[in-house]
């Protein structure tokens, strides 16, 4: 990835959250992972991790708990999620 | 960057795959009272109407079931659009059923009338399944290599579905004036090849890295095979316009089996050897019974091309018979299997649990279903594949029947193994 996480996500401004990497987890591991951090999120914060694939299964589950997700897909397949819980 | 994602309601929900696979175990049983009843008869030659029924309970009740239960589960998600209409599964699983009971009624000696039901049945669930899949797949929200080769398998899948309507009404009363051999080539290519070579491999790309951690093929790989694949399942409709002409070099059939050679090579030697190697190459090699399944297909798959060219070639039926029962059973039937035992659990997971994970303790996927009960689903897959491939070619009426209860014994533990997951009760 050539561009730094803040110029993927403008919606971060200067926040640099740590990036958890969840590449090494088979399914349903990653969506176990996203769902277990994100459920502690206060307002305003956000959670950043890389994914082993686009994870369409699990924006309906973050929808469904009122929380905003970004995704930017790399050239591997891989993709760098961010969920965050707005105001 | 924010992409449209799915909402809860376009997912359809889990009773909906379920009501298929739980019908697979109910024809491997039917196909296992068949080879009981019938002995070597319906290993014998391979137009037997007992050989019909068989290789039908396989490809109709085992495949098609599972393969269109994943698909009214897979669609919305890897093509990111709800499919229309998701409550006719219903209907289109009780017409398949009734078609399918049918057409082995006939075939195993009811009256005609029964095989007139079956086309009529069969005609309703395949109509009411593409029609909306059709749609669905005609408008993907996300274009990728999985939803090409989904395109495939569906278009083979309706005419190989029309096909084998045109040819069924041989056994209605009707007659079917075409040149039978050459359209049961053809639709032998389509159904094995296209439908179900073509969704095993635009499957596989996407659970063999979800899965099991395994390096995905490069776009680049795909779109070749991809390209192969469709060449051979065009191809053998030229051998239906050298049809009737004295002139050509080699009989339609077998020029037809000659159109179909890049397809077969895709599915059958270089699919399976890239799936192997990638499987080989995993990142964290974790013990997964599900991938004795995978490795078994995958090299059965292989045993196909030396199959394929001995069925074409020799002159002893026994070597048609093997070559439909190694791909049926011991390719195709043993990556579905396999999946099973990894894409339910991860289903009722899904369904069942992932929305209170971080609200509540949830169970693990893993923890619904235990490595020995899909070691115990193996090894019986495993025996009844072997048994039937002695069975053949020995021609041994003791071993046709041996392999009858061991499919007999392998739906029983697929049964336990599907109604456990599903039930929802975690080990």
């Amino acid at each position: 990835m050539n561009n730094s996480v803040s110029d993927l996500f403008a919606v971060l401004g200067n926040k640099k959250p740590d990036i958890d990497d969840l590449r090494e987890l088979e399914a349903p591991g990653p969506m176990e992972k996203v769902l277990l951090a994100c459920s502690e999120l206060s307002v305003g914060e956000f959670y950043l991790a890389r994914v082993p694939r686009v994870p369409t299964m699990l924006f309906p589950h973050l929808e469904s708990r009122g929380l905003c997700w970004w995704v930017h897909e790399e050239a591997d397949q891989s993709a760098l999620l961010l969920v965050g819980r707005e105001a | 960057m924010q992409t449209g994602g799915l909402s809860l309601d376009q997912a359809p929900r889990l009773s909906i795959p379920a009501i298929f696979f739980l019908t697979i175990p109910i024809a491997v049983l039917a196909a296992g009272c068949i080879l009981i009843a019938t002995g070597a008869a319906a290993l014998s030659t391979p137009w037997a109407p007992q050989t019909l029924a068989l290789a039908h309970a396989g490809t109709l009740g085992v495949l098609a079931m599972a393969m269109i239960g994943a698909l009214y589960q897979m669609t919305p998600v890897i093509a990111g659009t709800p499919l229309p209409f998701t409550r006719v599964a219903h209907l289109v699983h009780v017409f398949l059923l009734a078609g399918l009971a049918g057409f082995l009624w006939r075939l195993l000696g009811g009256p005609v009338f029964a095989m007139s039901v079956a086309i009529i049945s069969l005609t309703i669930a395949f109509v009411a399944f593409l029609l909306p899949l059709g749609w669905a797949l005609a408008r993907p929200a996300t274009q990728n290599e999985t939803v090409q080769g989904m395109r495939l398998a569906v278009v083979s899948l309706a005419v190989v579905t029309l096909i084998g309507l045109l040819m069924a009404r041989g056994y209605a009363g009707d007659n079917f004036s075409a040149a039978r051999v050459l359209w049961v080539q053809i639709h032998l290519t389509l159904a094995l090849l296209g439908w179900v070579g073509g969704l095993i491999m635009s499957v596989s790309w996407q659970v063999i890295p979800m899965f099991y951690l395994a390096p995905p093929a490069s776009k680049n790989t795909i779109r070749w095979l991809f390209g192969l694949l469709l060449c051979g399942l065009v191809l053998p409709f030229a051998a239906i316009f050298a049809d009737g002409q004295s002139s050509g070099l080699l009989p339609p059939k077998q020029l037809a089996a000659l159109g179909a050679v890049p397809a077969a090579l895709v599915v059958w030697l270089i699919h399976p050897a890239l799936i192997l190697r990638n499987i080989s190459l995993r990142k964290r090699k974790r013990s997964d019974a599900s991938l004795l399944f995978w490795r078994t297909g995958l090299i059965s798959a292989l045993l196909m091309i030396p199959i394929t060219l001995a069925a074409l070639w020799l002159p002893e039926p026994r070597w048609q018979i093997l070559f439909g029962w190694v791909a049926i059973w011991g390719w195709a039937a043993m990556i579905m299997h396999g999946m099973l035992s990894r894409i339910v659990p991860f289903l009722v997971w899904f369904h069942r649990y992932s929305p209170r994970v971080g609200l509540e303790p949830v169970p693990s996927m893993r923890s619904l279903l235990s490595q020995r009960q899909i070691q115990t689903g193996f090894a019986l897959h495993l025996s009844s594949l072997v048994l039937g491939v002695a069975a053949i070619l020995l021609k041994v009426e003791i071993l046709a029947q041996l392999t009858g209860l061991m499919l007999v014994a392998t739906a029983i533990s697929l049964g336990s193994m599907l109604v456990h997951v599903i039930a929802g009760k975690s080990d």
